[in-house]
C-alpha cells in the first residue's frame, strides 16, 4: 500500500494467497477427482487418478437410461392414449421402473431446469411492476408495502414449512402429483420475489427520471414508458434478476423434500442426489459425477451474470 | 375521468403493487400467522385438528430436546457468525494488495458462495469420510495423531464443528465481498496521513480501516446471524444429526412421530426471535 514490498514480504503474501485459494477450491477438487475414480482408486489419497473413469458420467447423461429399456411397445401405445389420467400413467410407467437402479439423471434435471425457470420468470414479470411503482409512483399505503417487503425478504423458508404444508393439504393440493408442483412453484416464486422486488426497485431509482419525462413529452403514458424506458433499459439487471431466482430455485430442498419425496419421477436434483446418497452405501464415483452436473449449470449462470450479481451484492440485494 | 394525477398514479401504483401484494400477503403473511393459529392444535399431517390450547408450549419448555437443539443452534450461530466476518475480514484485506492473476483470484474465491450446497456437501462428506477421506488419512497416516479411524461426521458432537467449518468456507465470501467493497472506497489519503503521524502497518488497520468497517461488519454479522438461524440444508444435507432448531422442527413436522402442532410451537418461537432481529437489520441496515 505504501512503498514497496521486499521479496519476504512477497513470499509470505504468495503463500497467503496460496492457501487462501487451496482452502477455496480443494472440495471442488475433491468431487472432480473423485467421479473420474475407480472404486480401488478411492481410498488413494492422490487427487489424480490412477486410470480414468468416465462410467460414471455416461451412465448420468443417458447413454444408458430407466425410461427406454424396460416398457414393452404395447404399454407404450397404451400410455399414449389421451384418455389415460397422469396418475393412472405414472403407475403403469412405475411398475416398469422400480427394478432399475439408474439414476435417471437427465429427468431430474429437466424437471428442475422447468419449475426453476418458471418460478424466475413468474418472479421476474411481478416483480418488473412491483418494483416501478415501489421506485418511481406515490401511492396510498406505500410506506406500509415497503416495509412489510423488507420484513418478509428476510423470512426464511424454515419457518414457512408447516403453515404452507397445512396449506397445500387443506385445498388438496398435496395428494397430487400436479398439485404438489404447483404448490413448490408457488413457494418458489414467493422466495424469490421479495429479492427481485428489491434488487429491481434500487436499479430502477438509477434511472434518469429525465428520461421517462422525455418520453412523456413525447405522447407515453406511465404504462408505455415501462416498456419503452425502463425495460430496454434495464436489460442487463433483468437478467441478472432471472438468474439469481434461478439458482435460488435451483439449490432448493426442504420445500422439494416435502412436497416431491414420494414422488420420484418428478424429484428436482437436490432431492434425487440427497435419496442416491442416503439409499445406497458410497457410489463416490456416481455421486460426484452427479454433484459435479448439477453445479455446473450453476457456475455458468454465474460467470455469465458475474458483473452485475457482485455489484448487486454489495448493495444488499442477497438472498439465502 | 376528471382524477387529479396524483390519484391516477396512486391507482396506477396500485395496480402494478396488486399482484405482488396479493401473492406474498397469501403466501408469506398468512402463513405466518395461521402457523401461530396452528400451534394451538394437535395437527395431523392429513390436516386434521384439535384444539389443545396452550399444551404444545408446555411440552416445549419441558423438553430437553429443545433445549438441546437452542444450545447447538446458539454454538452454531457464534461459530459461523465470528468466523465467516473475521475469515471474510483477513482475505478482503489480502484481496485489496496488489499482486498477479488478482482478479482470477478474486473471481475463484467466490467459488464456494455460488456453488449449490446440494454438490459440495459431497466433497465435503467424502474428505471426512472414514474409510476413503483424506482427513483420516492425515491424522492417522501420516500425522499418527490417532491410532484408529473416526467418523467425524457420524458423532454429533465432532459433526457441528465439521458444520461450522462447512459454513464459514461457504459464507466468508460473502462477508470478503461486503467488506472488499467498502475498503476500496477508503481514501487513501487517510493511509497517508497515518504514516506521517508515525502510525506502523497495525496501527493504519486499527485507525483507519477498522472504524470505517464498522458499519459493514456490523451488517455482516447481523445479516449471518439472521440467514443462519434459518438455514435448513447447510446443516441437514451435510450432517443430519447435527440438530440445529430449524433440524428439529423438520424432524418434528415430518419424520417419525409426527407432531405438525408442536412443530408449529417451535417455529412460533424462532420466529420471535428472528422478528428482533429483522428489526434491528430493517431499520438500521437497508434502504430503498
Amino acid at each position: 500500500m505504501l512503498g514497496k514490498r521486499t521479496w519476504v514480504e512477497n513470499g509470505l503474501l504468495a503463500a497467503a494467497i496460496f492457501v487462501v485459494v487451496a482452502f477455496c477450491l480443494f472440495p471442488f477438487v475433491q468431487i472432480l477427482s473423485t467421479s473420474l475414480k475407480h472404486q480401488f482408486d478411492w481410498g488413494n489419497p492422490s487427487l489424480i487418478p490412477v486410470k480414468l473413469n468416465w462410467n460414471a458420467y455416461g451412465e448420468l447423461l443417458g447413454i444408458r437410461s430407466a425410461e427406454q429399456v424396460d416398457v414393452p411397445d404395447s404399454v407404450k401405445r397404451l400410455l399414449e392414449n389421451p384418455s389415460i389420467s397422469e396418475s393412472q400413467r405414472r403407475k403403469i410407467l412405475d411398475r416398469y421402473q422400480t427394478t432399475s437402479d439408474v439414476f435417471p439423471f437427465l429427468r431430474y434435471f429437466l424437471n428442475t431446469f422447468m419449475l426453476s425457470a418458471s418460478a424466475a420468470a413468474v418472479s421476474l414479470c411481478l416483480s418488473v411492476f412491483g418494483a416501478y411503482a415501489l421506485s418511481r409512483l406515490r401511492f396510498t399505503g406505500q410506506t406500509v408495502i415497503q416495509r412489510s417487503i423488507l420484513f418478509v425478504y428476510m423470512v426464511g423458508g424454515v419457518l414457512l414449512m408447516v403453515p404452507l404444508y397445512q396449506m397445500s393439504v387443506k385445498i388438496g393440493l398435496a395428494k397430487s402429483v400436479g398439485g404438489s408442483l404447483v404448490s413448490l412453484l408457488l413457494i418458489y416464486i414467493i422466495q424469490t420475489l421479495p429479492v427481485s422486488l428489491y434488487m429491481l426497485g434500487n436499479y430502477f431509482r438509477t434511472i434518469p427520471y429525465a428520461l421517462e419525462e422525455a418520453a412523456a413529452m413525447d405522447g407515453c403514458s406511465r404504462v408505455e414508458a415501462v416498456f419503452v424506458i425502463i425495460i430496454p433499459l434495464s436489460v442487463p439487471m433483468l437478467m441478472t434478476v432471472f438468474v439469481y431466482c434461478f439458482i435460488i430455485a435451483w439449490n432448493e430442498f426442504l420445500f422439494a423434500s416435502v412436497f416431491l419425496k414420494q414422488f420420484h419421477q418428478w424429484h428436482t436434483l437436490p432431492l434425487a442426489l440427497q435419496t442416491l446418497f442416503m439409499s445406497k452405501n458410497a457410489i463416490w464415483d456416481r455421486i460426484m459425477a452427479a454433484s459435479m452436473l448439477t453445479m455446473i449449470p450453476v457456475v455458468v449462470c454465474f460467470l455469465f451474470a458475474m458483473r452485475n450479481l457482485t455489484g448487486g451484492l454489495a448493495e444488499g440485494g442477497v438472498k439465502e | 375521468m376528471d382524477l387529479s394525477i396524483a390519484q391516477r398514479e396512486s391507482r396506477l401504483g396500485w395496480r402494478f403493487i396488486a399482484p405482488s401484494v396479493g401473492v406474498i400477503g397469501l403466501l408469506i403473511i398468512y402463513p405466518i400467522l395461521y402457523n401461530i393459529y396452528l400451534s394451538f392444535f394437535d395437527v395431523k399431517l392429513t390436516g386434521d385438528k384439535l384444539f389443545i390450547g396452550l399444551a404444545n408450549y408446555q411440552r416445549l419448555l419441558s423438553d430437553a430436546a429443545f433445549y438441546g437443539a437452542a444450545i447447538t443452534t446458539v454454538l452454531y450461530l457464534v461459530g459461523t457468525v465470528v468466523g465467516s466476518t473475521i475469515i471474510g475480514l483477513m482475505v478482503a484485506l489480502l484481496m485489496n494488495m496488489t499482486f498477479p492473476f488478482r482478479n482470477l483470484v478474486r473471481t475463484l474465491i467466490l467459488l464456494p458462495y455460488f456453488a449449490p450446497v446440494i454438490s459440495v456437501v459431497f466433497g465435503w462428506q467424502f474428505i471426512f469420510d472414514p474409510v476413503n477421506g483424506i482427513y483420516n488419512h492425515l491424522v492417522v497416516d501420516v500425522l499418527k495423531i490417532s491410532s484408529s479411524r473416526h467418523s467425524l461426521i457420524g458423532n454429533p458432537n465432532s459433526a457441528l464443528g465439521v458444520v461450522i467449518l462447512f459454513d464459514i468456507w461457504k459464507h466468508f465470501p460473502l462477508s470478503y465481498m461486503l467488506i472488499i467493497s467498502k475498503l476500496q472506497s477508503i481514501n487513501k489519503d487517510q493511509y497517508e496521513a497515518a504514516a506521517m503521524d508515525g502510525c506502523g502497518p497495525i496501527g493504519r488497520f486499527v485507525h483507519v480501516t477498522l472504524p470505517e468497517l464498522y458499519f459493514v461488519l456490523g451488517t455482516l454479522m447481523l445479516l449471518r446471524m439472521i440467514w443462519n438461524l434459518n438455514k435448513f440444508e447447510d446443516v441437514f444435507l451435510l450432517a443430519p444429526n447435527v440438530e440445529t432448531l430449524p433440524i428439529f422442527t423438520y424432524y418434528a413436522a415430518f419424520t417419525g412421530i409426527i407432531d405438525q402442532g408442536f412443530a408449529a410451537s417451535i417455529s412460533v418461537v424462532q420466529f420471535g426471535v428472528l422478528a428482533l432481529l429483522i428489526y434491528f437489520y430493517v431499520k438500521k441496515v437497508l434502504k430503498w
